[in-house]
């Protein structure tokens, strides 16, 4: 049985499953999914690149720095500065091909998109959540719903024109 | 692992996050070998169930018994729902394995798919875990007895196409 048992299926879970499964577990989280007229091998390296792409896509987000870049357990680890309204929010960043973890210093914001191949790669699955994880933040969610809303109109437009 | 218990309960977002990428593997093989085809949705819930319900783990030492007994409801679960699709080696076309092991994998799997969700269950737990016989049933919530007979045909299934 034991040389039978290296060749039992495995099952997986994708960067999107992943975010689907931390999305369920935060009260506050907002979040939308779906696909980009773009294809994954251009799509993603675009996304993965935070100081162009979230000013572009975030309309809260007006600059956004990489102040620090490391790399440790299969990721690439980032501590950025995020401008909002001003206001710069540190964030540290997990930063894998396909997924991307923004949480801010105490956790009052997290971010979180990721995505997938979709159609042999041709289009991407993309996931992008906002939240404020903390106690008592559950009214928040609808403000939050039409912020992430906008944010992925704004990137499925921008992967449709190519970037 | 302990630690990053305590602060997924404390709503870490980060520490939920590798938690999941810790207990990936362990939760594939299981969710993989019962649920098959629905092997990946069951690990998809099978996290819901654990992120969700993290607070209610008392003791964080127990972690790995408590995802256990989700792995296993889910993936039975997922399996029941599912209607079990013949083994279609277009499915595992790109796996990276030689055509010798590719067969051994299609084999493996047609087995296992004429085994019950169950019986699949019991499998996992005493070959792949390494369960006794009654900390199987304990996971599973049935007598001892109803163990022994589904691994009886579970591993006789297996003697029939593996042994000569």
């Amino acid at each position: 049985m034991s040389a039978v048992q290296a060749r039992w299926p495995v099952a997986s879970l994708g960067p999107v499953g992943r975010a689907r499964a931390l999305a369920a577990s935060i009260p506050s989280a907002a979040w939308a999914e779906g696909i980009l007229d773009a294809p994954y091998d251009t799509a993603w390296p675009w996304v993965a690149d935070l100081e162009v792409s979230v000013p572009r896509f975030d309309t809260q987000v007006r600059r956004l720095r990489v102040l620090e870049r490391s790399s440790a357990d299969g990721a690439q680890r980032l501590r950025i500065a995020a401008s909002t309204f001003g206001v710069a929010i540190p964030f540290e960043v997990r930063l894998e091909d396909g997924y991307c973890l923004m949480q801010a210093r105490a956790r009052l914001y997290l971010v979180l998109m990721a995505a997938e191949p979709h159609d042999g790669g041709r289009r991407t699955r993309f996931f992008h959540l906002e939240a404020v994880p903390l106690p008592g933040t559950r009214l928040m969610r609808r403000h939050l719903q039409r912020a992430v809303d906008a944010d992925f109109a704004n990137l499925a437009r921008l992967a449709a024109t190519g970037f | 692992m302990e630690q990053l218990v305590r602060a997924a309960r404390r709503g870490d977002a980060a520490a939920m996050d590798a938690l999941v990428r810790a207990l990936m593997p362990y939760v594939g093989r299981v969710c993989g070998a019962i649920a098959l085809d629905h092997g990946d949705d069951a690990m998809q819930e099978t996290f819901i169930a654990v992120l969700r319900n993290i607070r209610s783990l008392r003791e964080p030492a127990a972690l790995h018994g408590w995802v256990r007994r989700i792995a296993v409801r889910e993936a039975i679960r997922a399996a029941r729902r599912g209607r079990e699709d013949p083994v279609d080696p277009e499915m595992l076309r790109g796996v990276s394995v030689a055509p010798v092991e590719l067969s051994t994998v299609l084999d493996v799997r047609s087995t296992l798919a004429r085994l019950g969700p169950e019986q699949r269950a019991v499998l996992v737990l005493r070959d792949v875990d390494g369960l006794s016989e009654t900390e199987a049933a304990e996971v599973l919530g049935v007598p001892e007895g109803t163990v022994k007979s589904r691994l009886h045909r579970a591993r006789s299934a297996f003697a029939r196409r593996w042994e000569p």
